[in-house]
């Protein structure tokens, strides 16, 4: 019997069991929807998490810390020949030196804001690092030689939201109180410097940790002067190719000796992220695919008490002239069509739970109220867009009808194996 | 004479818990093309158990069976199911139409599993249908028709593929007097204007006499075989 013939009695056979037919296909809906919705889901999920740390890491920006991690953090710090060895790895486009100094205060007149991080920094390779970071509200990048220039970060500028006028503006001679060692007690000592504005920076609100909002910058030499040092606490490098990245850091590590050094590696971050992401979304299709399961059980079941009830229809068919083969193929026809029909509006409804359920996702997740340092209001609106991805449709459609056929194998078998005499007899 | 069926020696035993039933112990007759034969006997004189092997939809234990010079006791299930659907055809006592299925649907069912185009099973099933005077019934179902109507569709149904034999097992049993004689009426019609070859199984005196020959046949043994005077009768 031809294939089309089979199918077309197949689905007729269906057609005449409505409500017994669409309760069995409902249970391959549930599987695929969920299926799908979780994938869709999944996927989009991951892939705001993705943006999101790429736009908050730098992708070609490595970080090295001095010490490690699991060896406590050193003390040590870096000098000016690690920067030129660092310079020298091929795929470097730039290296720079960072002195980081902490809490500061810093006056105006009457006018009085604090900084999170100072930071002495070379401005000209700075820059380099941080192109897209130095969009000035006011002034500029200071030029040339000058020891005494400051370039202050938005959050530092504008301490309280609603506050008409900032701290400062480009030219304001303001004061800067540091705390200073000192070799004798009370060990600390504050000290006051005198800075001329060079610019304040816009708000940026990048999440991460080089969230210049919150920094004021300094020009490195003045920072050693004050602290009589040649050394610096961070060194930021900037590679060529992100690609690259995790053989640079690689070849940065092998110039210092071992665990003196700690490079955060943005696309080794990523990558792990993206593994556990990828870990959940499997295991959250695998209890997806349970539902699946559930509802090929309840096609065998079905269609286990249906080739009962079809014995003498069978014996029918055979004695008619049916092949054996030919009953098997109208059962597995039954089957497969339950996982199409099945598996299409499965796919259909998962697409739209996967939409609702991102909607009622994105309204649950409010803003948080405060901002922190590494995160404004505007970087923490989360919004999930369920990706659609053929890919995952042919996987959940193909899993349907094999599912179904599996389950289905057994109950046709068995008709199939029917004695035509046996099953002619049965009432 | 050219015997389109023969059976030479045929026995099959059956288990039924822990006894063994011998339903034939031995059979051997021809069957002419053109015949109608009638196997006659009491009920459990093993009628039901021959007319299933002459139809392979059941082996003999021993002994052979020809149909159409094709010795059925060689064949594999799928030539079994391949001669069931190309020389002979099946009449039942209860119909054993499928009633989901229009009556034009159940007979074209022979000539889709013959892998017939569409076209062709309606054309074939239709003037079949118009044949055994059901041209204004072909649309309805079985459970719309009546009982008499159900076994001229099953007839249909079991000429359709152009059968060497028909095989028909109480064809009337379930009829009453006057359609039981019509369906026969019909049968005698077919032998006569197809050449029609039918083997009707039946324990009624009645339909068996409508035979050219009949088979009496008891525990398993034929116990003779006449001429029935259905020819002369005309």
């Amino acid at each position: 019997m031809k294939l089309s013939k089979i199918f077309a009695m197949a689905w007729e056979s269906m057609t005449q069991r409505r409500l017994r037919t669409s309760l069995t296909t409902l249970g391959v809906v549930i599987g695929i929807t969920a299926i799908i919705g979780l994938a869709s889901l999944g996927e989009g999920f991951r892939s705001q998490i993705k943006e999101r740390m790429q736009t908050g890491f730098e992708l070609d920006n490595l970080t090295v810390i001095p010490g490690s991690l699991f060896a406590g953090l050193s003390r040590e710090r870096f000098t000016d020949e690690d920067i030129q060895r660092i310079s020298n790895i091929s795929g470097v486009k730039v290296a720079t030196q960072v002195m980081q100094i902490g809490n500061v205060t810093l006056y105006n007149g009457n006018k009085k804001v604090r900084a999170f991080v100072a930071t002495g920094v070379n401005f000209t390779e700075f820059v380099k690092v941080f192109p897209d970071r130095f969009i000035f509200e006011n002034g500029k990048l200071p030029e040339g030689d000058r020891n005494d220039t400051i370039v202050i970060g938005y959050k530092v500028n504008h301490p309280t939201e609603n506050e008409t006028t900032p701290f400062a503006v480009a030219n304001d001679t303001i004061t800067l109180t540091l705390e200073v060692l000192q070799p004798s007690p009370p060990f600390h000592k504050p000290k006051n410097y005198t800075f001329t504005v060079a610019g304040t920076l816009q708000k940026r609100g990048t999440p991460g940790i080089t969230n210049f909002d919150y920094w004021i910058l300094m020009p490195l030499e003045t920072v050693r002067e004050i602290y009589k040092t040649q050394e610096s606490d961070l060194i930021f490098v900037k590679v060529y190719d992100p690609e690259e990245s995790e053989r640079i850091a690689k070849d940065i590590e092998g110039l210092f000796p071992p665990f003196k050094v700690t490079i955060l590696v943005p696309l080794t971050l990523i990558r792990q992220v993206d593994r556990i992401l990828t870990i959940v979304q499997t295991f959250l299709m695998a209890i997806a695919s349970i539902s699946l399961l559930v509802a090929g059980i309840g096609i065998m079941n079905i269609m286990t008490v249906s080739v009962m009830e079809r014995t003498r229809e069978i014996g029918i068919l055979k004695a008619i002239g049916a092949k054996s083969r030919t009953v098997l193929g109208m059962f597995l026809a039954e089957a497969a069509l339950i996982g199409i029909v099945g598996g299409l509006i499965g796919v259909f409804t998962g697409y739209g739970l996967s939409y609702a359920l991102a909607f009622m996702l994105s309204s649950f997740i409010q803003p948080q109220q405060h901002d922190t340092v590494f995160q404004t209001p505007e970087t923490q609106r989360l919004t999930i867009k369920p990706v659609f991805s053929s890919q995952w449709t042919i996987i959940a459609f193909t899993f349907a009808i094999i599912v179904c056929i599996i389950f289905g194998l057994y109950p046709a078998r068995k008709a199939a194996k029917l004695d035509p005499v046996e099953a002619l007899r049965y009432e | 004479m050219t015997a389109i069926l023969e059976t030479e020696d045929v026995k099959k035993t059956y288990r039924m818990g822990e006894v063994l039933i011998s339903a034939l112990r031995g059979v051997t007759f021809k069957v002419a093309k053109g015949e109608i034969v009638a196997v006659f006997g009491p009920s459990g004189s093993g009628k039901s158990t021959l007319l299933h092997i002459l139809g392979a939809l059941d082996r003999a234990d021993e002994g052979k069976v020809f149909v159409d010079s094709i010795d059925l006791s060689k064949l594999s299930d799928d030539e079994l199911a391949d001669v069931r659907l190309r020389k002979i055809g099946f009449v039942f006592q209860f119909f054993n139409l499928l009633p989901r299925l229009t009556a034009l649907r159940n007979v074209e069912l022979p000539l889709a599993l013959a892998d017939f185009s569409d076209k062709e099973c309606s054309e074939k099933a239709r003037e079949v249908l118009k044949l055994v005077g059901l041209e204004g019934r072909m649309n309805h179902r079985p459970t719309e028709l009546s009982g008499g109507e159900q076994q001229r569709v099953a007839i249909a149904r079991a000429l359709v593929n152009d059968p060497s034999i028909i095989l028909a097992d109480e064809p009337t049993g379930n009829l009453d007097t006057k359609t039981g004689f019509e369906i026969v009426q019909l049968m005698k019609r077919l032998n006569e204007e197809k050449g029609q070859t039918f083997i009707v199984v039946t324990h009624d005196p009645h339909l068996a006499e409508a035979a050219d020959r009949i088979i009496h046949l008891k525990d398993g043994l034929i116990e003779a075989i006449k001429k029935a005077p259905r020819r002369s009768n005309q």
